[in-house]
């Protein structure tokens, strides 16, 4: 049985649908991550889930048990909010065993409970102190092993991370998946951040105006993208557009214009995407290798050295190309901005969508 | 900024500070060392009147009573400005802001109107004694006594509460109240132990403010005491236009003046201690 399940949950405002028919399945001890733009409804789903606001139509069972009409102080869900909502004037203990105390648990009970919490966070040192002496993240933590306090059914993350800074959010992202494993909890988790919901999640739920538009395994919405929206929001891509003709798209302006090669055969105006990492950096002028029928010449526009990798931006006639190559790869070290290059990839990574 | 740019901006309003107000204060204090006798002012410098209003106990009678009415109205206007502050601090109503111009609008009417208002209401051919003669009750007094000062006072004060609460409520962040209901607080348990606990500092701030003003109110007790009500300012009023006995009225104001600075210290330490 799912320990979460949405049937078409819808919300109006105004008469806009920011919430559109969401349905989603959830096993228990798995985090889904509802990604998507702001605006996309996928907060508005989340607070009803955690009951803070109504739908309009749909349900929300947990484990079974119909909870759509239930209050939020009877759901007993963990929610961490992206301002992390500490409560200012009680000490860290003190709003951890907040949930506790409101289910009536006794003083000493409520304390081992509570230390226990914050053990999990590792902040049992902390105990004391009010949060705004504490760091970002470290009320982000206190945040959490608040919302673990309660041993909630569901843990609800409203971009617990966003407030952070880049190298922490890393981190306590980490943090956040080891925990959430290990206690077996069942988790949805609210973010804009695709790098985000690709590393944390067992399934994402990519959102597009109140919808869902893909829901599958991060592997499946970036390699996979059931829509030009999931492909366009879920990593980087060379987005060509063009005019396909079966398995072959002409892409690019008349006699300076390409013919690419797709798996698949599609027909009518089509936006290519490659993904930056499955393209190859040919030398210009070079035969089509096996494997590579796809090539376009252009001038290099950039070069980005980021670490790991270099991040290649090439202008060719039909659009701009991205390519990632590896930094070890001595290849890039001889480029320069405005000179020729070649891009080549394969059908089978070429993706096409109706325009 | 620097430390002398800051004192230089602010030497605008501390110069009419000095002018307007520590200025005419110098001279009321040396007013109450003056003497009189037989309605004839000498320029003396003697504590007889301090003395002897001290010795009288009409003048202790009017300090507790001038407290109580000012410390009954802020408290009334408090609690009926709490909940429509925090009504319209959360409201997404269209309406807000008419709503918010409504709360407040009794400061846009003279005070002496606003209390004629209160003499057809509360008068004894007014409303409410109308009402009650149609359901066969008896009239009550509810003017020209304490109870009608009371009223009119708790109602003069509190657009000052409302506006001071909805200051006061700016950090009010709703994620709380969020967060609370979801960790198992029903709405009353999360009002008091959260909504309230944070906007302490806001409500004592109102209730002072409400205090204060009671305190200096005039015209109310004035108008709807009938004569039959003597509290401070009254008394104030009184000595320096009735009897043009000057010390006296300066007396009373310098005492008043160390009353309000006394509560307003008693209030922030206060709010040292219950700030968060």
């Amino acid at each position: 049985m799912a320990q979460l399940e949405l049937q078409g949950l819808r919300r109006t405002y105004a008469g806009i649908n920011a919430v559109d028919g969401v349905s989603l399945h959830l096993a228990a001890g798995s985090l889904v991550a509802l990604l998507g733009p702001s605006g996309c409804g996928k907060s508005t789903t989340l607070r009803m889930i955690a009951g803070l606001e109504q739908p309009d139509a749909g349900r929300i069972l947990v484990a079974g048990q119909d909870v759509t009409h239930l209050p939020p102080w009877s759901r007993r869900m963990g929610v961490v909010f992206q301002s992390y909502a500490l409560f200012p004037h009680m000490t860290v203990e003190a709003n951890v065993g907040f949930g506790l105390r409101m289910q009536g648990v006794g003083t000493s009970e409520r304390l081992r409970r509570s230390r226990a919490a914050l053990d999990l966070v590792g902040l049992s040192d902390h105990a004391g102190k009010k949060p705004r002496q504490l760091s970002g993240g470290q009320q982000q933590r206190v945040a959490l092993a608040r919302a673990l306090a309660i041993e909630p059914t569901l843990l609800l993350l409203d971009e617990p991370l966003s407030a952070l800074d880049a190298k922490l959010r890393d981190e306590l992202r980490v943090e956040m998946r080891i925990l959430q494993r290990r206690l077996g909890a069942t988790a949805v988790f609210v973010t804009h951040d695709q790098a985000e919901a690709l590393a944390m999640a067992d399934q994402v739920a990519v959102m597009e105006r109140g919808r869902i538009a893909q829901l599958g395994t991060p592997e499946d919405v970036f390699e996979r993208p059931a829509t030009a929206f999931v492909a366009t929001f879920v990593g980087r891509s060379a987005r060509l557009p063009g005019t396909a003709h079966g398995t072959t798209t002409r892409c690019g302006p008349g006699s300076h214009g390409s013919t690419l090669h797709t798996a698949t055969p599609h027909h009518g105006p089509v936006t290519l995407f490659i993904r930056p990492h499955r393209i190859r950096l040919l030398a210009p002028g070079a035969p089509a290798l096996d494997g590579f029928p796809n090539v376009l010449d252009g001038t290099i526009a950039s070069i980005d050295y980021t670490g790991a990798t270099v991040e290649l931006v090439l202008d060719t006639p039909a659009g701009r190309v991205p390519i990632d190559l590896p930094a070890d790869d001595p290849a890039w070290r001889t480029l320069t901005p405005g000179a020729p290059a070649r891009a080549g990839w394969e059908p089978s990574h070429t993706m096409a969508f109706p325009a | 900024m620097t430390r002398r740019t800051g004192l230089l901006l602010c030497l605008p309003a501390l110069a009419i500070l000095a002018l307007a107000f520590l200025w005419p204060l110098g001279i009321l204090a040396r007013m109450s060392l003056n003497r009189t006798e037989d309605g004839r002012l000498f320029p003396d410098i003697t504590g007889e009147t301090y003395v002897r209003l001290a010795e009288d106990a009409f003048t202790w009678g009017l300090t507790f009573d001038s407290l109580r009415l000012s410390a009954v109205s802020a408290t009334g206007a408090l609690l009926l400005a709490y909940p429509m502050a925090l009504f319209l601090v959360r409201t997404r109503s269209r309406f807000r802001a008419a709503l918010a111009l409504a709360a407040i609008a009794p400061l846009l009417v003279s005070g002496t109107a606003r209390v004629i208002g209160w003499l057809a209401i509360l008068g004894d051919q007014g409303l409410v004694n109308a009402g009650l003669a149609a359901l066969g009750l008896p009239r009550q007094p509810l003017i020209n006594n304490w109870t009608g000062v009371q009223i009119g006072l708790t109602e003069s004060v509190m657009p000052y509460t409302v506006l001071a609460l909805l200051a006061g409520f700016g950090r009010l962040d709703t994620a709380l109240e969020d967060a609370a209901a979801t960790l198992g607080a029903r709405p009353l348990s999360t009002f008091w132990r959260i909504t309230v606990p944070l906007t302490l500092p806001a409500i004592l701030g109102a209730w002072i403010l409400a205090f204060v003003l009671g305190m200096s109110a005039f015209i109310t007790p004035k108008l709807m005491g009938g004569g039959r009500v003597f509290v401070l300012a009254t008394e104030i009023y009184d000595a320096a236009v009735q009897t043009l006995d000057w010390p006296t009225a300066a007396a009373l104001a310098m005492y008043v003046l160390l009353l309000l600075a006394l509560i307003l210290a008693a209030q922030s330490a206060l709010l040292k201690r219950v700030g968060t």
